[in-house]
């Protein structure tokens, strides 16, 4: 709650009587960080097929979100067993229980990023069009770039990481607003299950970065013990797909 | 004020009353019936040292102990969280060169002042220790001696009902009563632990001290004391001295960290780092020592 905590506390780098924890501790995060980078990636990919309407990076997707299951069961796995036999109190315990949180934002976050190469392939493509692929383009930029802060945070332990990413959403979310009303503007000309696509595609980036508020989130709440207070934008029950 | 040479392992109902030292003061008689009149907490301790001859095992203790709430002492060996628990109900009387500074306010009044009766004192603060110590006697005689010691004047079937009613405090009675009357040695290490703690609460205390009451029990026997320390605080104020620091997040309302440290002659005092509620002291604690000593990163 404090500024002046020892931001080290959660996870500490020395070697000390815990030696073994510490290096358990230090895992669970590293799988978080190594987690988050293969979404982030995968959230660029789907991007790049979405812009480009390349089909034949859907199945790449697929296969990366399915690689991202697969170290989440594991995350939640080793994560679980340290809670139940280390268990932890004061920082360990509130990185711990972060932890459990983070994964879901991120394996919902990579569910998001196969959503949006789904509905490309539903509609065969989305066309070329000079007012909506530069806004698509902008759309997943600014989602990627606070993903990206999201997990730099958490590699950082950055303390005010809840209130940083809160700002930096702001963006996401009026280049998504800017694209709904272009798409609802040109539907005509792209065709109608084309505009419905691709305003849900925007409404998925929006999504992955409320995500990334919510990785802020809990960041600053393993730093500081600061819970996130009203205004928490983001809810499970919110994400569609 | 050392007043006995006796050994350290006795509690409330071993301790003949001493005629030499007058009664109570009268905030402390009427303690039970009027304890928001007392102040604020059941026990207060400001500016306390205790030392051992020259030595200071603890300095400086201001804490506030709540009513009918269970506050926890936890912290290093040597930090003096024993200490300062046998000072709070005059235990450290019993050892010769113990010596208290500052005040203890048991309902307001200073349980150190002149005149006031250790035994009463103890008798209103009972005491159960680390290892159960039962009397070689029955389980009836084990409660109904520190009662009549303590100058219990009713009928026989009044000590039946007093030696009932304790036990099931205890929630020992319905495991005892068909043998009242075989040894209080008979009984297993955890029933042994729950017949020391009906006798301390067949005296009528308010404030029930535990040192180590678990650390001689296995994990059932524990839980099961523990377990009565929630029953137990519905009637009682509890202070518990524990090595186990689950056992203080499980059971605790407010926890107390001590830490030791080195003064400039090299001697190891003890002293209180932070007292706070014992979900916060687990989960977000105040303090960086606190920190690293609840983690498992100290020293």
């Amino acid at each position: 709650m404090t500024a002046d905590r020892d931001v080290t506390a959660a996870v500490p780098e020395r070697e000390g009587t815990r030696q073994h924890f510490d290096e358990t501790l230090e895992q669970i995060k590293q799988d978080l960080v190594t987690m988050g980078s293969l979404v982030l990636e995968n959230v660029r990919r789907a991007g790049d097929a979405m812009v480009e309407s390349r089909l034949d990076l859907v199945e790449v997707v697929r296969e990366v979100d399915d690689q991202v299951d697969q170290l989440y069961l594991e995350a939640e796995k080793l994560t679980f067993e340290t809670l139940a036999r280390q268990q932890p109190v004061a920082g360990d315990l509130r990185f711990l229980v972060a932890a459990t949180r983070i994964l879901y934002e991120l394996e919902r976050s990579g569910d998001l990023a196969y959503n949006c190469v789904k509905m490309l392939a539903r509609v065969d493509g989305f066309p070329q069009h000079p007012l909506i692929t530069p806004l698509l383009e902008a759309s997943v930029t600014a989602s990627c770039k606070v993903f990206a802060q999201g997990i730099d945070a958490l590699a950082d332990l950055v303390p005010d990481a809840g209130a940083k990413l809160d700002a930096a959403d702001d963006e996401v979310d009026h280049m998504v607003s800017e694209l709904f009303t272009v798409v609802g503007r040109h539907s005509f000309e792209v065709g109608l299950e084309v505009a419905i696509a691709l305003s849900r595609v925007g409404r998925f980036l929006e999504r992955i970065a409320d995500h990334a508020v919510n990785i802020g989130e809990h960041v600053t709440y393993t730093v500081t013990a600061a819970l996130p207070g009203e205004g928490h934008n983001a809810t499970a029950d919110e994400d569609g797909g | 004020m050392n007043d006995t040479t006796e050994t350290l392992s006795v509690d409330t109902a071993d301790m003949p009353p001493d005629p030499t030292l007058t009664a109570a003061p009268t905030a402390m008689k009427n303690a039970r019936e009027t304890p928001e009149e007392a102040g604020p907490g059941v026990i207060e301790t400001k500016n306390m040292d205790v030392f051992y001859g020259d030595f200071k095992a603890v300095a400086d203790v201001s804490m506030n102990f709540a009513f009918n709430e269970i506050s926890a002492l936890i912290g290093p060996s040597g930090c003096g969280k024993s200490t300062v628990l046998r000072s709070l109900n005059r235990m450290n009387d019993l050892i010769p060169t113990a010596r208290t500074d500052g005040e203890v306010l048991y309902h307001g009044a200073n349980i150190y002042a002149p005149g006031v009766d250790p035994v009463e004192i103890r008798r209103r603060i009972g005491m159960v220790f680390q290892k159960p110590n039962p009397f070689p006697k029955s389980i009836f005689d084990n409660i109904a001696w520190g009662a009549k010691i303590n100058g219990f004047k009713g009928s026989k079937a009044d000590m039946k009902d007093l030696v009932e009613g304790a036990l099931r405090q205890a929630a020992l009675w319905d495991e005892v009563k068909d043998k009242l009357n075989e040894s209080g040695l008979s009984l297993s290490g955890g029933q042994q632990q729950r017949l020391c703690i009906a006798r301390a609460v067949a005296t009528q205390p308010d404030v029930i001290l535990m040192d180590e009451p678990c650390s001689a029990l296995d994990p059932i026997a524990t839980l099961r004391i523990e377990e009565l320390m929630l029953e137990l605080k519905e009637n009682y104020s509890i202070i518990i001295v524990t090595h186990n620091m689950q056992q203080a997040a499980r059971v605790s309302d407010r926890t107390a960290f001590f830490n030791v440290e080195l003064d400039t002659k090299g001697q190891r005092t003890g002293y209180l780092v932070e007292f706070s509620p014992t979900d916060q002291l687990f989960t977000s604690p105040k303090e960086k020592a606190t920190e690293d000593y609840i983690t498992g990163r100290f020293g």
